[in-house]
């Protein structure tokens, strides 16, 4: 027994490790222990030094990713092409890392006056952001699940952070409990997809996973529910129901993060799945995927125009902005590999900046007014008029209005649907047309409460902003104008997904 | 498609200088109104010098290449472009919109319409004049998508913030309405690019050249269905009876500038665009759709007349009557031949000069009566003669006057339709022109009709007894200080006085030029005949 | 700006061929001079020291010279002389030059030397008419602006240039008859008029259209040609651009049935309706017709063998009998002299339409002189003699001694205008019925014969009433009349529509009351007498009856003349008939007026009223047999009101609603949705996954949220059947 073991121990061979490619998790998992540390020994007073240090560490591990980057796309593949670096995943862990920076630049002031334990907060969005970026290289069921079980669990608990608040107790559990379920789901098709392939390697799944027709109930089921279980880390409808509380209830900072970050990674699950492990089983997924959708925009947008209160607004508006993102992903298969993802990639980089933006507006006016109501917005442009400037851009990008980013997001998702061509893509692209301007009516309806309505009575004197808000602030409008005016910098070849196949 | 290149820095600093003021504007204090406006008129007036500079560098001889043609590569994964150049069909529009743009910042020196705020007042404006020179000069479609897009905002703020009373929901519909038919345009765009592209080796392009080639062998059905999508986009821009309704909200509701640059230059993007680039680029669907468009032209003439008629509101009616010249000029695109498309361009042209001067009187006097109440108005003429006169003179102008502009609008339209071009002909639609001919004519009569009838309702007669104190009581024009106070107390008491400064400094060159473009039309038709022969020559006479 | 083309003078070769001389090359000048001459006044007119009446006098003048030049010259050249055409490019589009020109012949020399004429001695007259008139200034800038017009019209070289003039006067007869807006009815006239006038143009425009169609040219002269050689065209297309240019000329000369406008534009100042409404004008139509005449001849088969009738001949001949039945209804002197005017109108159409080209258009020249003289004597009457009143009955009567100029004038322009023998109107009247005559339009023959005694008559009547019998009202004024009196008629004056004493009274009385009728001042008896000589004399240039034909030689083009059938040869019997009939309408006339207006008692004093026969036929007449009520009453208003308000109902609740409905409907769906589908519907899958349901139901008492075993349940039970589907479908 023990000696079989030891037999087992004996042929193991240590597997060449690539520790420039890895640098990121590595950087990322001692950035955790460090913080972790540093908090033990800080005073009180000093606490917010652990959100410096935080944004530190994820710009650090920025670093590795840009030299990977600048070394070229050479694909590195380590542990058998189980976890895969190129540059797809380069970009997006790129994006977590940054966006995860934005995160902590929100955090800071709400963090310390919320008198949140600073020190555990950042642990564990570092935890989280080390999650997505691993997520972002798994090419095989265990890695991915183990990376999303690691960007998951920490986000429960920062979404229950508010402890002396029920809604955020509340959220927290609710988010707790659904991904359970979602996991449960999930675990299930994978190992049904184990059963298939005998392996879970995501290239070694894609042999097994063929065509229309030679498809038994169990690769259906395995592929499916699996598909479920990211859709519901996108909060895809009609997956989405926990989304709305969940946000409303977490620390404003943490819905962003969740908005934002966690949803990106759900996506960027779904892409590696759907073109690495089910290249073939378009046929299967695709009508699925074709409602899921459908609903998601449309659902999403008309309960956004329902909403009186801005962080539920802003919750369902990034439902349906889900349902943009996973537009092309309905033509998998059918359209032009390169343009489905690269409409995917481009639009989360956009979305990330916009939703984050949107919301560190929503934490600078919620400082002033404390309140999340939409009416709360109302006479902004009086007594702050460089918020409402912003706000503004950040809802017309979301809207889809040139020249702001939103605009170049959408026109790729429909590029990539109307290339396809057929009923399915140009039927979802017509609905995608139809909810840009229902979109539009809600963002417009912020817009009108901040430009045209008068200001209540009360304090109106200009809104003091804090320097790592305004830092957030000026990144993401940043971010948003100049990928509006100039998309042309997203170009490059940020779609390579050919890592994965190397293993053949 | 040949081009001329010199100079090619000229029209980007025209179209962007604005953006300059708008900066500087940004970081004035918030308290230096006086401040704010003079940047503002300056910025205005080098946009509009840059403007007239390029007026005497372009080559009147070579109207139908563009000009100052730049081309850079702008968003390579899409195949679009940053390229922008300027020919005879361009030309009148993109320095319009730049002497409009100045004309109101002039106008609102001392017309800051309430909530005040100048600042942002002006910086739209600004911003809006930059979309709008923008649509004119792009030479790629997804450029020309994005200036189109980028007036959306500043207009629905510019109605929403200082409109009238129903101003956020005259401004809600403008912005879902034209949304709504973007989103269909943006559509409708992908699409043809994606069927030009093809199996093509260059793989594509949304430069206009390469859909100048390569559109008209686009297959029928396709053609027709992106045909209308684009019809859609810009139908409701310019806007076509029964796509219009947002317009009589969208002008009653805005403030006095707002409604000029709406009438001036945002209507005619629809036109212009369907001018260049829907019906150049499928010719074979434009030929299946003129006759509707005729008919659809011809309903807009005689229903926005009627319109007019039924209306108690003075600035209700004159955009109602937009809705009818716009008619006309789609009449003339309609009838897909050279004169009759000529006639739309100097109708897009006298009409931005004529509606635009009605407007701005509009809102004079509401600056005075605050009312345009056609039963509460009368004899404005008696009280404050010059106003009376100018209006006098935009109805005559607008009622289609020969010797003044309107009438090059209508007049060569109405030739057009009667003999539309041979393709039309040959389908058999020639009766159906006939007609639509005929019903036209008859518009001209109806926009006599209600113009003159206004003009003799709120302009002749004795002064409204209500009204003949307040003339005792300020017979003499207040001092027009710079400072917001100035606004505001003129909307307390009514006050009365003639044409003062500011405004005979806005509307004087518009005025001149609609008599000198009446007198000699040569001075625009010149510019953008030989274009326009090009483009639609292919339809035959 | 730099690079714009200069205009580029392009010189017909034909009019090269032969210098014409330099007044015939430069006639467009005759135009263009008063046209800058409005500008001044416009501009500058305030400031100077006559307020603008000298600039427009001047150029009217200069104007007169330099056509007086041309005529000389033109006559000179002999009458085989081809038109004398200019043409410059006004704008092009896709190769066609579209010009401004000139196109001088015989005829447009006629109007020109005509209209440049009466309109000095027009303004001469005004200066005295509306001196201290509150907007005295505009008042010449219109005249002037006018007479610019007409010219432009009547030398236009193409449709579009005519057109152009065409429209300037309709511009000017607006803001001449509006000239005293303050009055609600002023302005109405002039709305009027100029609607009325418009709905002309429609046919205008699209006959211009229908012949551009067919030649592609505006061109008069290639226009004129082209039909005359004939073939080539399609004679359907022709006529019915002859049929909508002829509505253009109903609507601009005051024919049946659009003559309405005509009358009330006797609102404006007298020289206004004797300058615009009666001498040149309203004549633009007759000219038209005059001008691309083969259009109308080929188009409607003038003069085709057994033809009796045709659009223009019918027309006309209406015209001339219903107007001047009108005419014995009215009390207001200018009313009187309106219908008369149109009915003449109708005398030039009718013989334009049976084909008497040259004896038409004589009549346009003869008739400008003794109408226009006509006008003024009532305007010198009302303005001396009457105390700014034109009715008759109430202010006037027995002025031919207090005025005695204005009564002689008065008697030879009457004389001329009823057709007298050796008097103007005679000789072009009577040549006009003549040829009717003599091409077989028999009908019309009659028609004109009964309107020459119908004329007869009106005339006799209105002079009776103004110059004979004892003096009424205003007209009975003697130097120390008292105030009380006066004032009376003042008021009465003042209530009067067509009342020309506003201008005056707003500014304080110009003249001194009391006052007695006398006779005006040399400004106003000149012109008056100058143009009496003419309304003697101008006939003799075409006066078959002695074989003079210098008018028809200089005027008549050579294609008119192979058209249209050789003028009859007088002889004093054919005429015979008119003449008696005029002597009987004069005699009948006289009676019948001395019996109703004299002193004496008569049995047909109120006769209208007892004969209830008698009173309906008055009572037609008198509300001009209801025409006005047709078009007020019941087409403008259903338009202005029902119809217009129909659309704007469909507007609004139709159009507009639909676009607000798929507003609300998408918010209301969105309102349902969250409610329904998003927070309840979960309810109906908890039933269906009951299981799911209830354990989650127990596991979840810890939190508060009752929601989350309903997400729960949907979220599994979404799974379930999304799986189920799939893989049925796949299997």
């Amino acid at each position: 027994m023990t000696s079989s073991i030891l037999v087992a121990a004996g042929d193991f061979v240590r597997p060449h490790v690539d520790y420039h490619a890895l640098a990121p998790e590595i950087i990322l998992g001692l950035g955790i222990c460090l913080v972790i540390l540093v908090d033990l020994f800080l005073p009180e007073r000093l606490k917010y030094l652990t959100g410096q240090l935080t944004g530190l560490i994820m710009l650090a591990a920025v670093i590795p990713v840009v030299t990977l980057g600048v070394i070229g796309d050479d694909v590195r593949a380590l542990f058998d092409g189980r976890y895969v670096i190129d540059n797809f995943a380069l970009v997006m862990k790129g994006v977590f890392l940054l966006s995860g920076y934005v995160v902590v630049l929100m955090s800071a002031n709400t963090a310390e006056e919320g008198r949140y334990h600073q020190g555990e907060y950042y642990a564990l969005l570092l935890a989280s952001v080390t999650g997505m970026v691993m997520i972002s290289s798994g090419r095989d069921l265990v890695s991915m699940f183990v990376a999303l079980e690691l960007l998951s669990i920490p986000s429960f608990m920062l979404a229950a952070w508010r402890k002396r608040d029920r809604k955020s107790n509340e959220a927290g559990m609710k988010y707790f409990l659904l991904a359970v379920f979602s996991s449960a789901v999930m675990l299930y098709g994978m190992s049904l997809l184990y059963g298939i392939s005998g392996s879970t390697l995501f290239t070694d799944i894609a042999q097994s996973i063929t065509g229309k027709g030679q498809m038994g109930a169990a690769q259906v089921l395995g592929v499916v529910f699996v598909i479920i279980g990211f859709a519901f880390k996108v909060s895809a409808v009609p997956f989405h129901s926990w989304a709305p509380d969940v946000y409303e209830g977490s620390p404003t900072p943490i819905t962003a993060f969740l908005s934002v970050a966690s949803k990106a990674a759900g996506f960027v699950a779904l892409v590696v799945l759907i073109f690495v492990s089910f290249p073939q089983a378009g046929d299967t997924y695709r009508p699925f995927l074709w409602v899921l959708t459908a609903l998601t925009m449309t659902i999403g947008n008309l309960m956004a125009l329902r909403q009186t209160n801005m962080v539920r607004m802003l919750a369902y508006s990034s439902i349906s902005q889900g349902g943009f993102v996973m537009m092309p992903l309905v033509v998998a298969g059918r359209g032009e590999t390169d343009s489905i993802i690269r409409a995917v990639v481009i639009y989360l980089i956009i979305y990330s900046a916009t939703n984050l933006g949107a919301f560190a507006v929503v934490i600078a006016v919620a400082r002033r007014t404390g309140s999340g109501e939409i009416s709360s917005y109302s006479g902004l442009l009086k007594y702050a008029p460089g918020l409402t400037w912003v706000m503004t851009l950040f809802l017309a990008s979301l809207a889809g209005i040139p020249p702001f980013g939103g605009w170049y997001a959408k026109f790729g998702a429909f590029r990539a649907v109307l290339e396809a061509g057929g009923g399915w893509a140009n039927s979802i692209a017509v609905i995608a047309a139809f909810n840009t301007v229902i979109s539009a009516a809600y963002y417009i309806n912020v817009m009108r409460q901040m430009w045209m309505r008068p200001a209540p009575e009360g304090d109106h004197s200009p809104i003091k902003v804090p320097g790592a808000l305004m830092a957030a602030l000026a990144i993401t409008a940043i971010a948003t104008l100049v990928l509006g005016i100039l998309p042309g910098l997203t170009n490059g070849n940020i779609t390579d997904l050919s890592g994965a196949f190397l293993i053949r | 498609m040949d081009v001329l290149r010199d100079q090619n820095w000229l029209l980007s600093l025209g179209t962007f200088l604005p953006l300059a003021g708008v900066l500087i504007i940004m970081f004035l204090p918030k308290r230096d109104e006086a401040l704010t406006k003079q940047v503002a008129v300056i910025t205005a007036g080098a946009t509009l010098a840059v403007g007239i500079y390029t007026l005497m560098q372009f080559n009147y001889d070579e109207t139908s290449k563009l000009q100052f043609f730049t081309s850079h590569d702008w968003i390579k994964p899409i195949r679009a472009t940053y390229s922008i150049g300027l020919d005879g069909i361009s030309l009148p529009m993109y320095i319009l919109s730049m002497l409009i743009t100045f004309l109101c910042v002039v106008y609102s020196m001392d017309h800051v319409p309430n909530p005040g705020n100048p600042k942002a007042f002006f910086s739209l404006i600004l911003i809006l004049q930059v979309g709008m020179a923008g649509t004119f000069i792009a030479q790629d479609l997804i450029l020309f998508f994005v200036f189109f897009e980028i007036v959306l905002l500043p207009m629905y703020f510019l109605i929403g913030v200082w409109g009238g009373e129903n101003r956020q929901y005259a401004s809600l519909k403008f912005f879902l309405y034209t949304m709504f038919g973007s989103a269909l345009m943006l559509v409708a765009f992908i699409a043809l690019f994606i069927v030009t592209k093809g199996n093509s080796a260059e793989g594509g392009s949304f430069a206009f050249a390469w859909f100048m080639e390569h559109g008209p062998q686009v297959g029928k059905t396709a053609a027709l269905w992106i045909f209308a999508g684009m019809f859609v986009g810009f139908a409701v821009k310019v806007p076509m009876f029964p796509f219009h309704t947002w317009l009589p909200d969208a002008h009653t509701q805005a403030p006095t500038v707002g409604s000029v640059i709406l009438a001036a230059i945002l209507l005619k993007l629809g036109t212009y665009g369907f001018i260049r680039i829907a019906i150049p680029f499928l010719p074979q669907a434009a030929i299946k759709w003129a006759p509707a468009i005729g008919v659809l032209a011809a309903i807009g003439i005689i229903y926005g007349a009627l319109g007019c008629l039924a209306q108690r509101d003075t600035k209700r009616l004159i955009a109602f009557s937009s809705v009818a010249h716009m008619g006309f000029v789609m009449l003339g695109i309609s009838s897909l031949t050279p004169l009759g498309v000529n006639a739309a361009i100097f109708g897009m042209v006298a009409h931005g000069l004529i509606t635009g001067m009605l407007f701005f009187v509009a809102g004079s006097i509401k600056e005075r009566y605050h009312t345009l109440e056609i039963s509460r108005l009368s004899g404005i003429l008696k009280q404050m003669p010059h106003l009376g006169w100018i209006a006098g003179f935009c109805a005559m102008a607008s009622l289609g006057l020969p010797g003044l502009a309107g009438f090059w609008g209508e007049f060569p339209a109405i030739l057009s339709a009667w003999s539309p071009a041979q393709v039309l002909r040959d389908n058999g639609h020639w009766s159906l022109f006939k007609v639509i001919t005929v019903v036209a004519a008859l518009g001209t009569v109806f926009a006599a009709a209600y113009l003159l009838w206004l003009f003799q309702r709120i302009c002749m007669g004795e002064p409204n007894p209500e009204f003949l104190d307040a003339a005792h009581r300020s017979n003499h024009a207040p001092a027009h200080s710079l400072s917001a106070a100035a606004n505001d107390d003129h909307h307390d008491e009514v006050r009365i006085y003639d044409v003062n400064g500011y405004e005979w400094a806005s509307w004087a060159p518009l005025l001149i030029l609609i008599v000198v473009l009446g007198v000699y039309p040569q001075l625009l038709f010149k510019i953008f005949d030989a274009p326009v022969t090009q483009l639609f020559g292919i339809f035959g006479k | 700006m730099l690079g714009f083309p200069l205009i580029r003078y392009a010189e017909e070769p034909a009019a090269a061929a032969h210098a014409a001389g330099w007044f015939l090359d430069h006639a467009w000048l005759i135009a263009l001079i008063p046209a800058i001459g409005f500008a001044i006044i416009l501009f500058f007119g305030k400031k100077l020291p006559f307020k603008g009446a000298e600039v427009g006098i001047a150029s009217m003048v200069a104007s007169l010279v330099l056509s007086a030049g041309a005529v000389y010259q033109w006559i000179d050249l002999g009458h085989d002389a081809h038109p004398v055409i200019k043409t410059w490019t006004w704008w092009q589009s896709g190769g066609m030059q579209f010009t401004l020109g000139q196109h001088i012949d015989g005829l447009a020399l006629m109007a020109l030397i005509l209209v440049s004429f009466i309109s000095t001695l027009v303004q001469i007259y005004s200066v005295e008419y509306v001196r201290d008139d509150r907007r005295f200034t505009h008042f010449f800038a219109s005249l002037t602006l006018f007479s610019a017009g007409m010219l432009t019209m009547v030398l236009a070289e193409n449709m579009v240039q005519l057109i152009l003039g065409w429209e300037i006067m309709g511009l000017c007869s607006f803001m001449l008859i509006g000239h005293w807006w303050e009055e609600k009815a002023n302005s109405n006239a002039a709305l009027k008029a100029f609607w009325t006038v418009r709905v002309g143009d429609m046919g205008l425009l699209v006959g211009t259209a229908v012949l551009f169609g067919m030649f592609h040219t505006f061109s008069i002269d290639k226009i004129n040609n082209t039909v005359a050689e004939g073939g080539g065209f399609s004679k359907s297309m022709l006529m019915t651009a002859a049929i909508a240019l002829f509505i253009a000329c109903i609507g601009k000369s005051g024919q049946f049935p659009l003559h309405t406008w005509l009358p009330d534009a006797m609102a404006g100042p007298t020289p206004v309706s004797s300058l615009l409404h009666s001498s040149t004008m309203v004549v633009a139509g007759v000219f038209l017709v005059a001008r691309i005449y083969p259009v109308f001849h080929t188009g409607l088969d003038i003069n085709v063998a057994g033809q009796q009738f045709n659009l223009i001949a019918v027309i006309g001949g209406i015209t001339v009998l219903i107007a001047a039945v009108l005419a014995f209804v009215q009390n207001d002197i200018k009313k009187v002299l309106a219908y008369s005017t149109v009915s003449q109108l109708g005398y030039m159409m009718m013989g334009l339409g049976v084909g008497a080209w040259t004896a038409a258009v004589f009549h346009i020249f003869t008739h400008a002189f003794f109408k226009c003289c006509l006008f003024l004597c009532a305007g010198s009457v009302s303005h001396t003699g009457s105390h700014h009143s034109f009715d008759m009955k109430a202010d006037m009567g027995g002025l031919r001694k207090k005025m005695p100029v204005t009564f002689i004038t008065w008697m030879l322009s009457t004389a001329a205008l009823c057709g007298v023998p050796f008097f103007s109107g005679f000789f072009s009247k009577d040549e006009i019925i003549d040829s009717a005559h003599a091409n077989h339009y028999t009908v019309f023959w009659v028609v004109g014969l009964i309107g020459a005694f119908l004329t007869t008559a009106y005339m006799t009547r209105a002079t009776y009433l103004t110059f004979f019998g004892q003096a009424r009202g205003a007209a009975a004024h003697f130097v120390h009349g008292d105030d009380h009196a006066d004032a009376d008629h003042h008021g009465a004056a003042d209530s009067h529509a067509t009342d020309d004493a506003h201008g005056a009274h707003d500014v304080k009385h110009s003249r001194p009351l009391p006052f007695a009728p006398h006779d005006s001042g040399w400004l106003i008896t000149v012109p008056l007498i100058i143009l009496a000589a003419l309304a003697v004399v101008s006939g003799y240039l075409n006066a078959p009856a002695f074989h003079i034909e210098k008018f028809h030689h200089w005027v008549t083009p050579h294609l008119i003349n192979e058209m249209v059938p050789e003028a009859p040869v007088f002889k004093w019997v054919n005429a015979l008939p008119s003449i008696a009939l005029v002597a009987l309408g004069f005699i009948v006339s006289l009676a019948i007026s001395k019996a109703v207006f004299g002193s004496e008692p008569s049995p047909l004093k109120g006769l209208t009223k007892r004969n209830s026969l008698l009173g309906a036929g008055h009572r037609f007449v008198a509300n001009k047999y209801y025409l006005d009520d047709l078009y007020e009453k019941v087409i403008v208003r259903s338009i202005a009101h029902p119809i217009a308000q129909g659309a704007y109902w469909i507007n609004q609740r139709v159009i507009d609603a639909t676009v607000n409905s798929v507003g609300i409907g998408g918010r209301k769906s969105a309102g349902w949705v969250y409610r329904n589908v998003d927070q309840r519907m979960v309810d109906g899958v908890v039933n269906g996954s009951g299981i799911a349901a209830s354990e989650a139901g127990e596991s979840l008492r810890a939190s508060q949220s009752g929601k989350v075993n309903q997400y729960g349940a949907l979220l599994f039970g979404a799974a379930a059947v999304g799986a189920l589907v799939l893989v049925i479908v796949n299997s």
